[in-house]
């Protein structure tokens, strides 16, 4: 569903690359976990994958659509949920949402609909009719979740989408995104939390400096080093460090 | 003092640092065409300027150097200063958006009030420094002022900002308390500083009005003799501002200083207006602070407060792409204080300056023909007033609607969005451009209606003038788009700040003046064949060329924009 192919990325007013050279495949009804530590990339490939960046060299393909010949079709494909949770504060809850199914064509009937509904599943209806730049970080965090859930998206993307989450909301997000990857939906998410990946995930990438120094399945890491993802996490990062 | 020092460096550097992120590629390039720019912008300004300064000398010559003269000079400088000063003293010192930023650190709410109140005071020495250059300076030439008065120069760019300071206090904090009692409704709020800005202009206008600076003289006017003409004001303020300077006394003392006949009025005036400048100050500080005390924990609680939810109703309705956008960017923009008073009150510039040029022009004393009047007699009014209006309508019109001067950068850090968005980025700009258009439109209707009653301009001119404006207008703002497309300002905490040197309203202005130059370039050749021949078909022609001119423009301008748009989409980096 997702394809990167020899992807890089050096920013403009910077020396090194955020990412270099990463060639990644995430399928149909997976939920891919990428890891890495503070400034390893993460969000800069995140970017490329949303069409927020342009990649200096490789490919962006989603769903067999290639991002930079067909931004707009691609682009239908995806859900985002941003870590920076930076919106429109002026507008309010329900504008902003309102905004969003009108940009990715969903009728408005959908959009009510699934408003209600995830809004009464994040405990977000009271507070939509007021001014986003009211909410509380949690608050903002549901907003972009429904935001990103409003077209139903064959591939969601979430940048570090726990942080803030009250722990009935972080359960409810979870569960969702389960939900998305047993309906061949693809699942894409950044993490710091070692844990959240471990259990939700179905398949991992840790990037780290820009590269991606491991791909793999959470079985097979369990079954080949009999180590936990967090030692194993630290390990991989460290030993690039040295090199 | 090292936590207010720190303190001010921080507030003061801050909003000169709005993040520009985007690839650099022709940055020398770039920075040439930065410099050709103000050296065209220069060209273009110094005639106005110079103007000024020339009529401030031979103020200065014909007054002999009158201290009331100079100090009502002084004071029509702190007049500017705080028209255009009062809005950021409340905006910066009195609307608390940092609070949170602030108030956990080691500081008193004073340091931080006084360290707010400096960076205001700091921003004032850019108008004030003009002010004086095209005021002060040329009137103490033209009076034959000593050494005193150019070593005193710096201590009156230091001065001259505390009183509209104090005034613009006095104006801020009920305004303030007022704006935050509107709570949720930004719009409402938006409305009410337009409103009160309009108050102090037109207040502003009157005071210069009401002192006899722009009204007649009774032995004759200003074409006939000019020497007297202006001598006869000049006398006639003196009278009137003796009555009021007790109560601008520390403005005398500093003219009296500048302008002393000796040591001893020197030191008296020096120290006069130091010391009750200084007590300005203090007054400003003891009044101002119990108010920015509660301001603060006004700000803190709102903010818990306004989480708790309401019942509303809102009706989602799928109404195109395009209408989409521009409902949004309206409503964000509206709803912001500070991004909405800027975005619309540029736009209400034009109605006014109509007015004030009636004013100005259309009265004069009983039994006389006022210079409108005269004018108007002119078989050619109808040929070349509406052209000229038009033109000058068109330059102060397109360069104050910072609505379509800043459509990219007011997106601040939720550009993301416009770029993960599945939509045609042509129909962002489109969208962007038609609402500038559209807001634009408003205030151009107004004008020509204004001009159409009362500059006696024919309706059908009128409506020729509107339709010109608009095709202009739009053009100029597809430029405008363009360029800040091109150079866009995110990261800022306060549109303000986004704003602060910004060279857009700038570029803006030297677009619709060369637009409006290839307009008289047009019509030229047309209205001396009307003076000519006459006959109501050369006008017709005039008006359809200019039309044709102003299509081309638009078409033009939309075309550059969309074909370059995209690069320099790709290029920003968030």
């Amino acid at each position: 569903m997702i394809k990167l192919y020899n992807v890089s990325k050096t920013y403009a007013k910077a020396t090194f690359k955020a990412v270099d050279d990463l060639t990644l495949e995430i399928n149909s009804g997976e939920i891919f976990g990428f890891l890495g530590p503070n400034g390893a990339g993460k969000s800069t490939t995140i970017k490329m994958i949303t069409g927020i960046l342009t990649p200096d060299s490789g490919t962006v393909e989603i769903d067999g659509i290639n991002l930079a010949d067909n931004p707009i079709a691609a682009k239908t494909l995806i859900g985002f949920v941003p870590d920076n949770h930076e919106t429109y504060e002026t507008l309010k809850g329900i504008e902003y949402l309102a905004f969003i199914g009108t940009m990715y064509g969903v009728p408005s009937a959908t959009v009510k609909e699934r408003v209600d509904e995830y809004a009464a599943m994040f405990d977000l209806t009271d507070a939509l009719p007021n001014m986003i730049s009211s909410y509380s970080h949690g608050m903002k965090q549901k907003l972009s979740v429904i935001a990103a859930l409003i077209h139903d998206p064959k591939v969601w993307v979430l940048d570090e989408p726990l942080t803030g989450l009250d722990p009935q909301s972080a359960f409810q997000l979870k569960q969702l995104m389960r939900r998305q990857a047993d309906k061949g939906n693809t699942v894409f998410f950044s993490s710091h939390v070692i844990d959240v990946v471990e259990k939700v995930c179905d398949r991992i990438g840790i990037i780290n400096h820009g590269k991606l120094v491991a791909v793999d399945t959470l079985d097979n890491i369990r079954e080949s080093g009999k180590v936990s993802l967090e030692s194993m996490f630290l390990t991989i990062t460290a030993e690039d460090k040295r090199q | 003092m090292k936590k207010y020092l720190a303190l001010v460096k921080l507030l003061f550097v801050q909003q000169y640092k709005s993040r520009i992120a985007f690839n650099r590629q022709g940055a020398g390039k770039k920075r040439f065409g930065t410099v050709m720019l103000y050296v065209v912008l220069a060209v273009c300004f110094l005639p106005v300027i110079i103007s000024i300064a020339v009529a401030m000398y031979h103020m200065g010559k014909l007054s002999g150097g009158n201290r009331y003269i100079g100090t009502f000079l002084t004071l029509m400088c702190q007049g500017l200063v705080l028209m255009f000063g009062v809005h950021a003293i409340m905006s910066n010192v009195f609307v608390v958006k940092d609070a949170d930023k602030l108030l956990y650190l080691p500081l008193r709410a004073y340091t931080i009030f006084f360290a707010k109140l400096t960076v205001a005071y700091l921003n004032e020495f850019i108008t004030t420094t003009l002010a004086i250059l095209t005021v002060l300076l040329p009137f103490g030439i033209g009076a034959q002022a000593g050494a005193s008065f150019y070593l005193m120069l710096p201590v009156a760019l230091v001065l001259i900002p505390l009183l509209p300071m104090l005034i613009g206090s006095l104006i801020a904090m009920p305004l303030s308390a007022l704006v935050t009692a509107f709570g949720k409704n930004s719009a409402i709020k938006t409305l009410l500083r337009i409103l009160i800005y309009v108050a102090i202009m037109a207040l502003y206008m009157y005071l210069m009005y009401g002192f006899g600076f722009l009204t007649g003289s009774e032995n004759g006017n200003i074409l006939d003799n000019p020497e007297v003409y202006i001598k006869d004001i000049l006398e006639e303020l003196t009278v009137k501002l003796e009555k009021i300077m007790p109560y601008f006394h520390q403005d005398y003392m500093l003219v009296t200083a500048m302008l002393c006949s000796g040591i001893g009025d020197w030191a008296l005036g020096f120290f006069a207006a130091v010391t009750e400048n200084l007590a300005l100050l203090g007054l400003v500080f003891v009044v101002s602070l119990p108010f920015y005390r509660r301001m603060l924990a006004m700000s803190v609680e709102e903010g818990s407060r306004r989480r708790r939810g309401g019942k509303e109703r809102f009706r989602i309705r799928n109404r195109g792409v395009v209408y989409e956008f521009m409902r949004t960017d309206f409503n964000k923009t509206v709803r912001d204080a500070q991004m909405g008073f800027q975005s619309f009150a540029g736009i209400i510039m034009m109605p006014i300056i109509v007015v004030i040029m009636y004013f100005m022009l259309g009265v004069a004393d009983e039994g006389e023909a006022s210079l409108l009047q005269v004018v108007r007699i002119s078989e050619l009014y109808q040929a070349i007033a509406p052209l000229i209006i038009l033109v000058y309508m068109s330059f102060i019109g397109v360069g104050t609607n910072v609505l379509g001067l800043y459509p990219i950068s007011r997106e601040n850090k939720s550009v993301y969005i416009l770029k993960s968005l599945p939509v045609s980025f042509n129909k962002v700009l489109l969208s962007k451009v038609l609402l500038a258009t559209a807001v634009m439109s408003a205030s151009d209707l107004v004008t020509c209606l204004l001009i159409v009653v009362l500059f006696g301009v024919r309706w059908y001119f009128g409506i020729a003038m509107f339709a010109v404006m608009l095709l202009v207008g739009f053009g100029a703002m597809c430029v405008t788009t363009l360029l800040d497309l091109k150079s866009p300002r995110f990261g800022w905490d306060n549109f303000n700040h986004g704003l602060k040197n910004a060279r857009n309203s700038w570029i803006a202005m030297l677009i619709s003046f060369l637009s409006g130059a290839a307009l008289i370039f047009i019509s030229v050749p047309c209205i001396v064949l009307y003076a000519i021949f006459g006959g109501w078909y050369i006008l017709l022609v005039m008006w359809l060329l200019d039309l044709a001119f102003g299509c081309a423009f638009s078409a033009v301008a939309y075309r550059v924009m969309v074909v370059k748009a995209a690069v320099y989409f790709d290029r920003i980096e968030i």
